[in-house]
């Protein structure tokens, strides 16, 4: 309860801080509306150009985009500041939270505040709304709540994927590059149904880097396409408990990368 | 003596990716899986449809992969080494530029020559690749590979003064990572590296050839692919040239401008 108190109290004063500069304050709101709509506009260019993608009926498709962004604009609240954990360590900051009665991954989380998160999720709220208008699926309580689960499953996938380049880098401080290279394979990629692709690419979009798991497989399941994808059925159905597994794997993975820790200087 | 120092300018960031194997490492791996991705997805697309927007499967692919390899060309990690304008604003050390024997503008231009080079070296080692394996196709004609080549070079000019507008426009803001990333992903979007531009509504096509970003990569791949006609190639590089003219004699002036506002924080 204490640590919660404490979470909250840094937030409130890292808002604050972001409030200093009250143009950039709201530019940064529009970069990360700017960022999800850039999603948009390429899922909207295919959808438009070419119809039933894979199969899938255009409304069905837009769940993928929604739920993705979603479960990214979450991450981007809630775990985002792994990202900037190789920044981080060049700059030596994290030996400085190793000094600090409080979890270093806590401390990264509470680094600053994401005012684009509120742009990412102001234009994901809006696509979902969208899509679930446009939906022609009946949408029960089951269904509603397996949506829910899918979109945190995909943000602690995110943040599993994010975290395990976070660990990398505090072993070679460059890896935080592979981190912009995953985020944009995110938004290109994990927008459509994968089935669209050869099997063996949507294979290693699978098993090699598992975005499908974000978005494709659980919007899969929902609209009735879950036999069709390249795992079986039950595979899919789980992609929220994969997501929460990851993450698990990849918070134990952080704390047994930060005990190898040597620091940039030796 | 000169020619020396511009050698050791230009040299900076290439080294220090060289230095870096993670990140090398890490661009061959993005360049290869990027590759076999956006070809995937641009076959994939095309596999239950013709010719849409003008454009036949070997094209949409051949632009889609030519457009992942052009990206090589500018995306050196300048931030990495701490030597963006926007943070030698931010820490104040912009002053320096300004009291080496190198003017700030040559220095800066400089840099991006040896990136500019160090990327066409990633690009066209991608490239032969590419054309072997028969994920490209190649050039129309002789003329044809001649004039995107021109048309390219040309599309580098106007990249590189758009880049530079985006880096004085740090002279005037103290926190601007914000505009940065927004004019950024303007030049992606209006230049054809989401999607090519062909695929976008007339109105939008209409837009953007009233900007410059198109110039940079939208021009010379679709000269390349054949999207645009050799026989309107004479039109396409006037106005990039016109735009290399029109963004040099800005920057020129901007530059003058922004030496004038270089403060550092603390005085």
């Amino acid at each position: 309860m204490n640590a919660v108190r404490i979470a909250w109290r840094i937030t409130r004063l890292n808002f604050r801080a972001q409030l200093e500069y009250r143009t950039e304050f709201l530019m940064m709101i529009a970069i990360g509306a700017v960022w999800q709509v850039s999603v948009i506009v390429f899922a909207t260019v295919l959808l438009t150009r070419f119809t039933g993608m894979g199969g899938w009926d255009s409304s069905d498709v837009l769940l993928i985009p929604a739920t993705r962004m979603l479960a990214h604009g979450l991450f981007v609240l809630l775990l985002g500041r792994v990202h900037g954990v190789g920044r981080y360590i060049q700059e030596g900051r994290i030996d400085a939270y190793l000094l600090r009665p409080l979890p270093v991954y806590r401390q990264v989380q509470l680094e600053y505040f994401p005012t684009n998160a509120i742009g990412d999720l102001t234009v994901a709220v809006g696509l979902m709304a969208g899509a679930l208008g446009r939906s022609h699926l009946d949408w029960t309580t089951g269904r509603v709540s397996y949506l829910i689960a899918a979109v945190l499953g995909g943000m602690l996938l995110e943040a599993a994927l994010f975290t395990v380049v976070a660990c990398a880098s505090l072993r070679y401080p460059a890896a935080d590059y592979w981190s912009r290279w995953l985020e944009e394979l995110l938004g290109t990629f994990g927008s459509y149904p994968l089935n669209v692709l050869p099997r063996a690419v949507g294979g290693l979009l699978t098993y090699g880097l598992p975005l499908a798991f974000v978005a494709y497989l659980p919007a899969a399941v929902l609209t009735g396409h879950g036999h069709e994808t390249v795992v079986p059925y039950w595979l899919a159905a789980a992609s929220p408990l994969v997501g929460l597994l990851a993450y698990l794997a990849s918070r134990w993975l952080w704390r047994w990368a930060l005990g190898h820790y040597t620091g940039v200087n030796g | 003596m000169a020619l020396l120092y511009a050698w050791r300018a230009a040299r900076v960031t290439p080294l220090g990716e060289l230095y870096t194997p993670p990140r090398m490492t890490g661009v061959l791996l993005r360049l290869t899986v990027q590759v076999v991705l956006v070809a995937s997805l641009w076959r994939g697309l095309y596999a239950q449809s013709g010719t849409t927007a003008g454009m036949d499967r070997g094209q949409a692919v051949t632009y889609a992969v030519l457009a992942v390899l052009a990206s090589r060309l500018r995306e050196l990690d300048q931030y990495a080494g701490r030597d963006s304008v926007m943070q030698h604003m931010h820490f104040g050390t912009i002053v320096y530029w300004y009291l080496r024997p190198l003017p700030p503008q040559r220095y800066h231009a400089l840099r991006a020559v040896g990136e500019q080079l160090y990327g066409l070296a990633w690009a066209s080692a991608g490239y032969v690749v590419c054309l072997a394996a028969g994920v490209v196709d190649p050039p129309g004609s002789a003329a044809v590979a001649a004039v995107s080549a021109l048309s390219l070079l040309l599309g580098q000019l106007v990249l590189y003064y758009v880049m530079l507008l985006i880096d004085q426009f740090c002279f005037w803001t103290l926190r601007n990572s914000a505009a940065m990333l927004i004019l950024v992903f303007a030049q992606n979007l209006l230049s054809g590296v989401y999607a090519p531009l062909w695929f976008f509504p007339h109105w939008f096509i209409t837009l953007s050839s009233f900007l410059p970003f198109q110039a940079t990569l939208s021009v010379p791949l679709s000269l390349y692919v054949g999207r645009i006609p050799l026989s309107d190639a004479g039109l396409q590089l006037g106005v990039q040239a016109g735009w290399v003219v029109a963004l040099y004699l800005l920057t020129r002036f901007v530059w003058r401008r922004a030496a004038r506002r270089v403060i550092s924080q603390g005085g």
